[in-house]
Formats: C-alpha cells, structure tokens, sequence
C-alpha cells in the first residue's frame, strides 16, 4: 500500500508538487494522469526515495521513505523515467545483478530470473547483451529486473512510453497479471486512454495539484460528464494529454 | 556489516566485469603504460646518440674562401682533423639555406698583418640560431683559438717574454658530469611518467560506472535499490583499483624491459640499468597515490552529467600533480619531512631519489603514505557526501 500525505516540493524557484496526497491499495491499479510537467515523475520519485518532500510524507507498506528508506526500497519495485541497461551485460546479467543489490543469490535468484524471463517473452534474449536492443525489449528487461526481488508495490513511470502497439498490449496485461497477484501497483501516465484501460483508481494531477481523485466512475459523477475524456478536459481545463 | 561488505563486493564485481568487457578503455588504458617508457627510450637514445658523436669526433669538413692566403693555418687545421674545401661563391646565402653549416673567410690582407704581428683579421659565418650546427661552430672557433694562442705564445717567445704572462687566472674546471649523468636527467621524468598513468590506469573505470552510468539513464534505476550510497562509492571505487594498479605495474614491467633488456650500450655507448629494487619500491608507494586519484576523480564525476565532460575534467586532472613533477626534472627540491606531508609530491621526490640510488629515509616513506592514504580516506567521505544529495541524479546544476 502507498500513502501519500500533502507532498511540497520545489526546484528552486519552480514549484513542482504543491499539496499532494493520495492512497493506492493493494490489488488495484492506481493511475497517476496528468499533462507533460503536472509533477507525475517528481511524485514517484519522492515514493522511490531519489527526493526529499520539503513538506509533507510517503509511506509504503507503513515505511517512511525518509526515515525507512532501504526498508522502503526493499518493498517497492520501480520502472523509473529513465530505465538505461547496461549494454556490456546480458539480459540475465543485468537481471540478476539487481537480485543480488536486494541480497539474493544462488538457484533461488536464477529461479526467478528463470521465471520473469518465462513470464515476459525474453527467452530469445535472455543470454544476449542488450546493446542494441528494441525499447520494447529494453522495458521488458528493466521490468524484470525491478521485480526480479518480487515486491508488493510497483511503480512504474510511463511504463508504456515508445512502445508499438503489440507490446504495449502484452504490457497492459502484464501489469493486470501483477494487479491479479494482489500487488499494489502505482503508474503514470499523460495519456487519458492508457490511464481509462487499466486503472481501477486514477488521480489526476495538474500543475503539482491533485485535481481529481476516485474510481472512473467518481471522476465522471464529480465533474458532471458523461465520458472520460470531457471529464479529464474539465479537470485540467485543457485538452493536452488526450491521444489526437 | 556482513551485508554492508556483501553489497559492496556485488557492486565491485560488476562494475569490474563490466569494465573487462570495454575493450576501448582497457586498450587505451593498457597505451597509455606504454608512452612513459617507450617516450624516454626514445629521449635517451637520440641524446645518447648525438653525446656518442661529440665523444669521437668525426673529420670536419670546413668550408674555406681564400685558403691559399693562410698557408699555415690551413696545416694545423688538417692536423686537427679537419678537411678543407673550396668555400660556395655566396657564403652568406649559403649558410642561410643551411646548405653548409659554416665558412671561413681569409681575406687577402691575411698574409701581410700576419707577417707584420696585426691582429689578422679572418671571418667565420655562421648561423647560431641552428642547433645543428652548434657543435661544428664551437669546433671551429675553438680550433681557431688554439692556432691564435700558440702563434701568440711563439711570438712571445721569440721577443723572450715568458708566454705565461699573458694568462692570468689558471683556470680548470672539473666536469663532473659523465655522458651517464646527461641521460639520467631525462629518468628525473620518472615521477611525471607515473603520476600520470596513476590518474589515467582507473580513470575510464570511475568515468564509466559515474557519468557514464548517468548518460546512459541506468543510475536512477539503480539508486533505488536497498543499497546504501556509501556502498555504491566504495564499490565503485574499489573497481577501478585493479585497473589502475594493473596499469602501474605494466609501466614498471616496460621501464624495466626497456631498461634492462633493450641494448641500450649500443645506442649510447656505455650500459644504462634501471634497479629492479627501485621499480618495487615505486610500485609500492604509488598504491596509497592510486586511492588518491579514485577518491579525486568520484567527486569530479559526481557533477560531470556525461562521459565527454567527465574525461574533460579528469582528463585535465594528472596535470595538477605532474606540474611539479616536471619541475623538479629541472629544479631539484631535497627530500625533507615537510615535503612528504604533500599528497603526490612527496611521491615524486622518493621516486627520484629511488631512481638515482639515494639511501632514503624510512620516515619519509612512512609520513608521505599516511598522509596521502588519511587524504584519499577524507576525499572518499567528501565523495559519499556527494553521492547521497538528489543533485545527483541530474548531475551539475
């Protein structure tokens, strides 16, 4: 589960979060929508533990990221705006590598480094360096890797982001796989109809404000429309983040 | 702890593996140990050379206009080895393209002054500015002294003045130098050979595993991991040791394969070995040196947001170090206490004074290796200060 209480956060002069707070549950997809520079990215950063809220706080499970931060780190599993591999190592290599960062080791490790392969479609690269691979295989193998300690919380940052069409489907349902193990899994999104397709929870943020909060059906009921997408325009009072 | 260490071993292990596979860097790391040897072979050699040259003189062939006016001189100057040929029709112009390195002129009048006991005036040109010629011109004009004084002295004689009248001061100098010592100035360059191949052994390493894993967008996925950001450094750091200190010994092995198995003698002219017991004991105090240079180079990679910008700064880095190094190839500073308080330079002058077979004082290596290793020691807490702010992330705002 993740909490998160009146998130205040600023880069210098820039604000980017101002009054954050919102829950996301255990067995549920919770989506984070929002325009280009909302505070998307600087919020799941503050729940990974990269930044510091100048005000306010997130807890996982119950952990502060501040105070419990490597108690937090071992309860999360993160697919970060920026998601490089390392193009010397292969996909195995980079996988395992990070199983071991959490302390994992011998057939256990290669077990679920076996299993996530299996799971995402990656046997034809398992043994091959991902230099030069797709961004489709290179998402797979970041996926894989951030889940390879098997967390109960999941956050991942545009997880769809330059995908084509058939890997963002096996995406879509790789992520309800996750949802249907019981696993608490927070994503963002600026595409109004990524967020409609998978979340049972979606808060809708705009200028570092939550703007919007509930079920879909909430959001529709609080804004007075009648699809969606009129509700998200009317949320943000634009229509940037709709696919055109 | 247990686990502290264990994640620190993972961290080091990869990046160690990781950097193996980087052929590039560990070529240009691994060309970079074979400058400094090959560089002063080659200084020794050409020096050596042109010193063996002075030593056996060859005959001078010396261009000469008018020779006929100065019949004797002409005979001394073949009996000191020397060949005279007809001079060029233009003998300024000729010296100027450097198509000979120097004319005598002996004008007609020569005969008659000489005759009647004027200063007999003859010309030597010459162009001073060209090296090459410089040991032909100081052959000539000391050759030419030599017939002036003896003539002197033989005039002198004849009107029965003691020709030791005209010397005043009796003048001996004592060249201590051998052809030997002129080589060893260029091994003063030692200090600067390895200054610079401790900065450049692990530097592609540090880059790599900092910027480089910035640039490459693997550092915020792997900042989230339970691993403490001190860990991250001292892993991190640890793995470019290996490289830097693989590097130092290759240099060393070249020094000493240069040294003792190339045939120098037949290049200079005598035997020239380098003390393999001077090589050791460089290899040792240049290890607390390598620390140094890793501690160094993760605060400048901290802030460096790509791989280009990091070599930039690093890359300028051994200079500061070596500045002084190259200086005392020159200006020679006597090891004392003080000096071996300063990180790096203290190094330098027990590497020259390893080089040159000076009895050295065990305080000296003991104090400069303390020193530069609490130095290394507080540059890495600065590093994992560094490394535990969110700018890090970014990089330098």
């Amino acid at each position: 589960m993740i909490q998160v209480e009146n998130l205040h956060k600023s880069f210098g002069k820039v604000k980017a979060l101002t009054s954050v707070s919102f829950t996301a549950s255990n067995g549920q997809i919770t989506g984070l929508l929002g325009p280009n520079g909302a505070g998307k990215t600087t919020c799941l950063r503050i729940l990974y533990t990269l930044l510091h809220p100048d005000q306010g706080w997130a807890k996982i499970d119950g952990f502060d990221t501040i105070k419990d931060t490597q108690e937090v780190q071992r309860h999360i599993g993160a697919l970060p705006d920026s998601h490089g591999l390392y193009p010397r190592l292969t996909t195995r290599e980079n996988i395992r590598y990070y199983g071991q960062l959490h302390g994992l080791n011998g057939e256990e490790l290669e077990k679920r480094t076996d299993r996530l392969i299996q799971l995402l479609d990656m046997q034809d690269i398992e043994l091959r360096r991902t230099d030069g691979f797709s961004s489709g295989q290179r998402v797979k193998v970041a996926i894989a890797r951030a889940l390879v300690h098997q967390p109960q919380n999941v956050l991942l940052d545009e997880p769809t982001n330059g995908l084509d069409v058939m890997s963002t489907r096996s995406m879509r349902d790789f992520i309800r796989s996750l949802r249907d193990e019981g696993k608490c899994v927070l994503l963002s999104s600026h595409i109004m109809q990524e967020i409609s397709a998978l979340c049972d929870q979606i808060v809708i943020l705009n200028r570092g404000e939550v703007v919007a909060s509930g079920t879909p059906e909430n959001i529709l009921s609080k804004t007075g429309k009648t699809n969606l997408e009129d509700a998200f325009v009317a949320a943000i009072g634009s229509e940037e983040g709709l696919e055109r | 702890m247990k686990d502290s260490l264990q994640r620190t071993y993972i961290v080091f292990k990869k990046e160690a593996l990781d950097n193996l596979r980087d052929r590039r860097s560990l070529l240009s790391a691994l060309l970079s140990t074979i400058i400094g040897p090959g560089l002063l072979l080659l200084m020794i050699i050409i020096v050596g050379k042109s010193l063996l040259r002075d030593q056996t003189e060859n005959k001078l062939k010396l261009n000469v206009i008018g020779a006929e006016n100065a019949p004797t001189l002409m005979m001394f100057l073949k009996q000191n080895n020397v060949e005279v040929v007809p001079g060029p029709a233009d003998p300024e112009e000729a010296v100027r393209n450097g198509d000979v390195n120097i004319v005598l002129v002996i004008p007609k009048t020569y005969g008659e002054d000489f005759e009647q006991g004027h200063p007999a005036a003859v010309q030597v040109i010459m162009d001073s500015s060209r090296q090459s010629a410089i040991s032909d011109i100081q052959r000539v004009s000391r050759l030419l002294d030599n017939y002036s004084e003896a003539i002197g002295s033989l005039r002198l004689m004849t009107r029965g003045i003691s020709p030791t009248v005209t010397d005043v001061l009796a003048v001996e100098t004592v060249d201590l130098s051998t052809p030997q010592t002129q080589v060893l100035i260029f091994l003063n360059m030692m200090p600067y050979f390895i200054i610079m191949v401790v900065f450049v052994g692990g530097m592609y390493v540090i880059i790599d595993t900092t910027a480089g894993e910035r640039e490459r967008g693997s550092l915020e996925p792997l900042l989230i991991n339970p691993v403490a950001r001190s860990e991250f450094v001292m892993g991190k750091l640890l793995a470019s040791i290996p490289f830097a200190i693989l590097s130092v010994f290759v240099t060393l092995l070249a020094f000493a394969l240069s040294f003792n198995a190339f045939p120098i003698e037949d290049y200079i002219g005598y035997p020239m070995s380098i003390d393999l017991r001077a090589l050791v004991g460089i290899f040792i105090i240049s290890l607390p040196m390598i620390l140094l240079a890793s501690a160094v180079q993760m605060i400048i990679t901290s802030f460096t947001r790509s791989f280009k910008e990091a070599q930039t700064y690093v890359g300028f880095l051994p200079l500061i170090p070596a500045l002084p190094g190259i200086g005392l190839a020159f200006m020679p500073i006597k090891a004392r206490l003080w000096t071996m308080m300063i990180p790096t330079f203290g190094q330098q002058l027990l590497i020259n004074q390893m080089m040159r077979g000076e009895p050295i004082d065990p305080l000296n290596i003991i104090v400069s290796t303390a020193v530069t290793t609490l130095a290394a020691i507080a540059l890495i807490f600065v590093a994992i200060h560094l490394y535990r702010q969110e700018r890090l992330l970014f990089g330098a705002k």
